[in-house]
């Protein structure tokens, strides 16, 4: 929307001095894209006294959209009108503009741009060779650019320098001091799957004053991850429809969350049998626009998850049944694995819980387990009352360190019963 | 083992340094409330770590995932990427990007530069520091002005004044305009006028018609024979001594036999008494349909048939009054709310007398400010042209224009709305409705309430947006009773309907927005929007606009159902713009899109639209589909030149999101062959120019087109433009300021907007 206020020289990043008088006068622009202006519309039917006279105001005021002047939105377009805000990952464009505002030729100018940075400097201007000469009524234009990599004060240091018809070298600088802003506050969640899945929700909240429309917010997987987005309806469709509907775009302080999941490469799932402790999942990958396409880039650092702990012992379920019969005995395969860093020497206990029963040996010995080697064992088990029955009560006791690990609710099945449906 | 709950822990070594992520921490709490609960809940989880029992005891994997549940960790967010080949698409859409990288990496210029360079150093950077300060003060003021001037938007009409064209256009257009001449003002009472300036006039001097006509007397006893408002526009045509008796019949025309026309001999001499197609002597509504008498007059009762039997031709008044009728009935239906209609059925049965109603109930409106008299434009030359110059700017005002209708046109389309402003005020001061009448009994009439919608039109139009909501706040939600012509039976005596203009209404819903409160204005419209679609309804029921059981010709429901469309399509447009500021762009584009229906004819501009609000989102890829689809429009409609304009606008809008300024500036150039005085793409390519660091071209450019057509280019936006354009190009920017201040005074009246002149 376009804001007209009142109008002041404040765009112009610009502040004289007037110590010496030089020759030349240099200006500096901030080009942020322009807007499209606005109109206002106010009309009458034939009828009203004025009759067609506020139609015909509208249609001879070449900013409205002839032929349909009651729309507000023209396609007029109007310079930046001040600096506005700058954010991180946008692009900082300048116009600078050097002027020669005395009545001789100047010679030998150089113009050099730099931005100077909490960390570092950088030269900005488009070439770094000097003007021969610079006729009076004359100007050196650049236009810089520089994709805004840090947040914080920058200044924009603009330095000439000329030699005068007399010989005489002057030179003078001029500093422009701006704040980077963080557009976006992104937020992250792990959650660990029942498998070596991880799905990672991220909240990306834009914290800019204007609306943003979100191109791409995509997860660069870290090496031992697949990622697959879960941000479309229809999922692994390419132009399937995102879950935030038509618009994708973030009205200032709204959030949005975006969903992945990942899941180990099968290489690496293998290798390390176990992945434990800090890992590295990926950085998100942020592109957006405003207006008129006013581009932004963002990444988020290396985001890490702590693997969850799984203490010394981890039991996984390889396989299971969701639905089985009542009173009838089914199969599950379990994988123990040894999270720890020595050997464990183990013994499986089986308690009957109410509604499901193990079938065979408790107390049997299973053996050596080094670390980080895993075994799988059948077992079997009978399930008594129908229904949704957790499956609990398997005891691990490490026979070296007389540890015992309690494994509970480590699944649920369906039980139900095969006799009732009379159809079958 | 250490590592159970893992995941809680905020990542401790980051991309980003230290010393930007302190001022993250410190600054996003505030920003946002759910911000802070986001990280309250990760303090409780914290807490909730420390709390839980050391990692002996073996925790399932479900609780680990209850726990992962709570946590949403803040991540912080690096330097944007500069890994090149990801930077590819970044790299081409921004120009000549890499090579200032590149050249960012030579080193510095020769060393007698540096040298320099470190001479000057200390000196200069306590010089610096001065001007950063300053600088900062900058930035934050523009904050400041971001958020405070919405509302003083001022995209007011734009300036081309063509006086004497448009003023014949006026008087000689057989158009259904209420004619430009008002009965308010004799010329006597005119010069009173200006010998009473500054005060203007006298309340007394004018009487309100129907003060005192509570009674059901016929009107011509009632009224008194002085110089009074006319009831109604239609009036003024009226040849005192030739009133046809047959018009005695019909509301408007009939209410002022013993009137005295006093209307400004001039202005009457100014209008043709006749127009070609138009034969009838005492009709002022020039409508196409009046110039068809054959339009059966429903309502007309068995005499007045016979009556216009006689009267067979066109220049039948009598036909034409009830055509009039017709039009005043389909014009000014309105449904009032429940308790206006009690009000108004007791007024007709004559249960209760107008008298009795209590004020609260009556609109009572008064002006609230005086005189806005004053000229910027004037003042500014005053300043920096000095009083010579100054002296030589001419401009209406209200003193210099007949003190009517028609001066008041002529101050509208001389651009001179302050001075318009300033003679409605004279207008309904002479009304009864004067400075300080706010609150006290007064009569309306159409007259009135159109000079009120007129001023509050202006007052809009000048960005006034305090004062109208002052001048509209005593008519309410416009529901009074005595808004309605049933109110005055004598006066009006047959005619129904809501005196206001649906204009008015519209101004009256619009106005909120401006004033930051949207709304507002949503609500008002969508109470418009539901009176619209009844009357449609009832219209295609078969019934009268307001429901009852009145027949109408085929002919009249029709043109009646027209009427109704277009100013539910009007509303439409209204409530798009209001969703548009309100930036709620999903509803603003199905609102606009829902109006390509009622004008289909409209189809390319909207589309076209709604692909340039997708472009101020930047969302480029559905503009483009919005501009495929106009430019199938286009092709099935036929390949015109304003077609092909649109099409080429698009595409160069396409080309400036994707900053590619130099295919924009093609395209608006393109344009310029199909159409060379096309101001919007004059306009444009200048500013193309500029982003492509050609200033002295985009400069000359705009400024010979000013030059060249005054009339196309002095507009606000392009006077800003090259103000801006002047400034950065020179110092000496004043002056050439100053050249097109003194362009500006030779043409704009009253209302135009200094600011963008950016001189002050």
């Amino acid at each position: 929307m376009q804001v007209k206020g009142p109008a002041t020289a404040a765009d112009k990043m610009d502040v004289n001095q007037a110590k010496q008088e030089h020759l030349l006068a240099l200006k500096v622009m901030r080009l942020t894209k322009p807007t499209l202006f606005t109109n206002m519309p106010v009309t009458c039917e034939d009828r009203d006294l004025p009759g067609d006279l506020f139609l015909r105001l509208m249609k001879d005021d070449p900013s409205t959209v002839k032929g349909a002047e009651t729309l507000i939105l023209g396609e007029m377009l109007t310079l930046p009108q001040n600096f506005g805000n700058i954010f991180l990952g946008e692009t900082f464009s300048s116009y600078i503009s050097v002027h020669n505002d005395s009545s001789q030729v100047v010679k030998d100018i150089l113009v050099k741009a730099d931005l100077q940075t909490s960390s570092q400097r950088l030269n900005l201007s488009a070439s770094n060779s000097a003007v021969s000469e610079l006729k009076p009524e004359c100007c050196i234009d650049d236009v810089i650019h520089h994709e805004v990599k840090e947040i914080g004060t920058h200044i924009l240091v603009c330095a000439v320098s000329y030699t005068t018809q007399t010989g005489e070298k002057l030179y003078f600088r001029k500093f422009f001091k701006f704040q980077v802003l963080k557009p976006l506050d992104v937020k992250t969640k792990f959650y660990n799957a029942e498998t070596d899945e991880v799905f990672l929700e991220a909240q990306i909240q834009n914290i800019t004053t204007s609306p943003m429309f979100m191109e791409k917010v995509s997860l660069e997987p870290s090496m031992i991850y697949n990622v697959t987005e879960l941000n479309n309806v229809a999922s692994g469709d390419e132009s399937g429809e995102s879950t935030f509907g038509k618009m994708s775009y973030l009205q200032p302080l709204d959030t949005r969350q975006y969903l992945y999941c990942l899941k180990p490469k099968p290489e690496f799932a293998e290798k390390a049998g176990v992945i434990k402790g800090v890992t590295v999942i990926g950085k998100l990958d942020i592109v957006w626009k405003t207006n008129l396409g006013e581009r932004g880039r963002l990444q988020t650092s290396q985001l890490q998850r702590m693997a969850p702990g799984y203490g010394d012992v981890r039991l996984s379920l390889e396989f299971i049944p969701d639905t089985v019969d009542l009173e009838e005995p089914f199969d599950i395969t379990c994988k123990i694995t040894n999270c720890s860093e020595r050997t464990m020497d183990l013994l499986l206990e089986m308690c009957n819980t109410r509604s499901v029963h193990w079938c065979g040996v408790s107390g049997r010995q299973l053996g050596k387990l080094s670390p980080s080697a895993s075994l799988s064992i059948p077992l079997k088990l009978l399930a008594s009352v129908q229904g949704l029955q957790s499956i609990s009560g398997l005891r691990l006791t490490d026979t070296f360190l007389k540890r015992t690990y309690e494994y509970d609710d480590i699944a649920q099945v369906c039980v139900v019963c095969p006799y009732t449906s009379p159809e079958c | 083992m250490d590592s159970s709950e893992g995941p809680a822990q905020r990542p401790v070594t980051l991309d980003i340094d230290g010393g930007i992520e302190t001022p993250e921490a410190s600054v996003l709490p505030q920003n946002d409330p759910t911000e802070a609960s986001y990280q309250e809940e990760s303090i409780d989880l914290d807490a909730e770590n420390f709390a839980s029992p050391p990692d002996d005891s073996i925790h399932s994997e479900s609780l680990m995932d209850k726990l992962n549940d709570q946590m949403m960790e803040s991540v912080m967010i690096s330097d944007s990427p500069n890994s090149e080949e990801e930077d590819a698409v970044a790299v081409d859409s921004l120009l000549g990007q890499n090579d200032d990288e590149e050249a960012s990496k030579t080193p510095e210029g020769d060393a007698e530069e540096r040298n320099e360079d470190d001479s000057t150093e200390h000196e200069e950077t306590s010089e610096g520091l001065l001007e950063e300060e300053e600088q900062e003060k900058i930035i934050q003021a523009d904050d400041d002005k971001r958020e405070t001037t919405p509302q003083q938007d001022p995209n007011l009409e734009t300036p081309e004044s063509q006086d004497a064209s448009i003023e014949i256009n006026t008087v000689s257009s057989p158009r259904e305009d209420p004619v430009p001449v008002c009965t308010i003002f004799s010329q006597a009472a005119q010069a009173k006028t200006q010998a009473l300036v500054p005060d203007g006039f006298q309340p007394t001097l004018v009487k309100s018609p129907s003060f005192t006509t509570g009674s059901t007397e016929t009107p011509n006893k009632l009224i008194p024979q002085v110089c009074q408002p006319s009831p109604s526009l239609s009036k003024f045509f009226t040849d005192n001594g030739t009133v046809n008796p047959a018009s005695d019949f019909f509301d408007s025309f009939t209410t002022s036999t013993s009137f005295i026309s006093v209307s400004n001999p001039n202005a009457e001499s100014l209008n043709p008494p006749e127009s070609p197609q138009e034969a009838v002597p005492t009709s002022t509504y020039f409508t196409p349909v009046a110039s068809k008498p054959q339009a059966s007059p429903v309502e007309a009762s068995a005499p007045m048939n016979k009556l216009q039997a006689v009267f067979s031709s066109g220049d039948d008044p009598f036909a034409s009054a009830l055509i009039n009728s017709e039009l005043d009935k389909r014009y000014d239906a309105w449904l009032p709310s429940d308790d206006t209609r009690k009000v108004l059925i007791s007024v007709a049965t004559q249960q209760i007398s107008p008298g009795q109603i209590p004020k609260e109930q009556l609109a009572m409106p008064g002006l609230k400010f005086d005189n806005l008299q004053g000229d910027a434009v004037k003042d500014l030359m005053q300043r920096f042209l000095g009083e010579q110059a100054a002296m030589k700017r001419q401009v209406l005002s209200a003193n210099s224009v007949e003190q009517n209708f028609l001066g008041l046109k002529r101050l509208i389309s001389t651009k001179n709305w302050r001075a318009a402003v300033d003679l409605t005020g004279r207008l309904l001061t002479a009304h009864g409705q004067g400075y300080g009448k706010s609150g006290q009994h007064t009569t309306h009439t159409t007259d009135s309430l159109q000079l009120w919608f007129v001023r509050l039109s202006l007052l809009m139009k000048l960005s006034l947006f305090q004062n109208a909501e002052l001048e509209l706040e005593p008519f309410g939600d416009l529901d009074h009773p005595n808004l309605y012509y049933e109110y005055y039976p004598a006066v009006y005596p047959g005619r129904r309907g809501s005196m206001v203009p649906f204009s008015m209404r519209l101004l009256h819903a619009e106005l909120p927005q401006y004033l930051q409160k949207p709304q507002e204005t949503l609500d008002r419209l969508h109470r418009i929007k539901s009176v619209c679609q009844k009357i449609l309804s009832n219209l295609q029921e078969g019934l009268a606009e307001d429901g009852s059981m009145v027949n109408l010709t085929q002919e009249n429901r029709l043109a009646s159902l027209e009427l109704w469309r277009s100013r539910l399509s009007r509303l439409m447009y209204s409530m798009a713009n209001c969703l548009l500021m309100m930036k709620d762009y999903v509803l603003a584009v199905e609102t606009y899109r829902s109006i390509i229906e009622f004008e289909p004819e409209q189809k390319v501009q909207l589309l076209s639209g709604i692909g340039r609000i997708f472009l101020q989102i930047g969302d480029i890829r559905t503009a483009e589909k919005y501009f495929e689809d106009v430019e199938k429009a286009c092709q099935s409609k036929g390949k015109t030149a304003t077609e092909e304009t649109s099409v080429l606008m698009n595409r160069a809008f396409v080309y400036l999101s994707q900053n590619n300024y130099a295919d924009a500036h093609t395209c608006f150039s393109s344009v310029l062959r199909l159409d060379p005085k096309n101001p919007v793409a004059n306009n444009n390519a200048a500013v193309c120019l500029l982003y492509l660091g050609r200033l002295k071209e985009s400069l000359g450019q705009l400024e010979s087109l000013v030059h060249k057509d005054p009339a196309l280019y002095l507009h606000e936006s392009v006077l800003f433009n090259l103000t801006t354009m002047y400034e950065l190009e020179s110092s000496r920017s004043t002056q050439k300021k100053q050249a097109l201040l003194e362009a500006a005074a030779c043409r704009e009246g009253d209302s135009f907007n200094i600011q963008c002149l950016k001189l002050v």
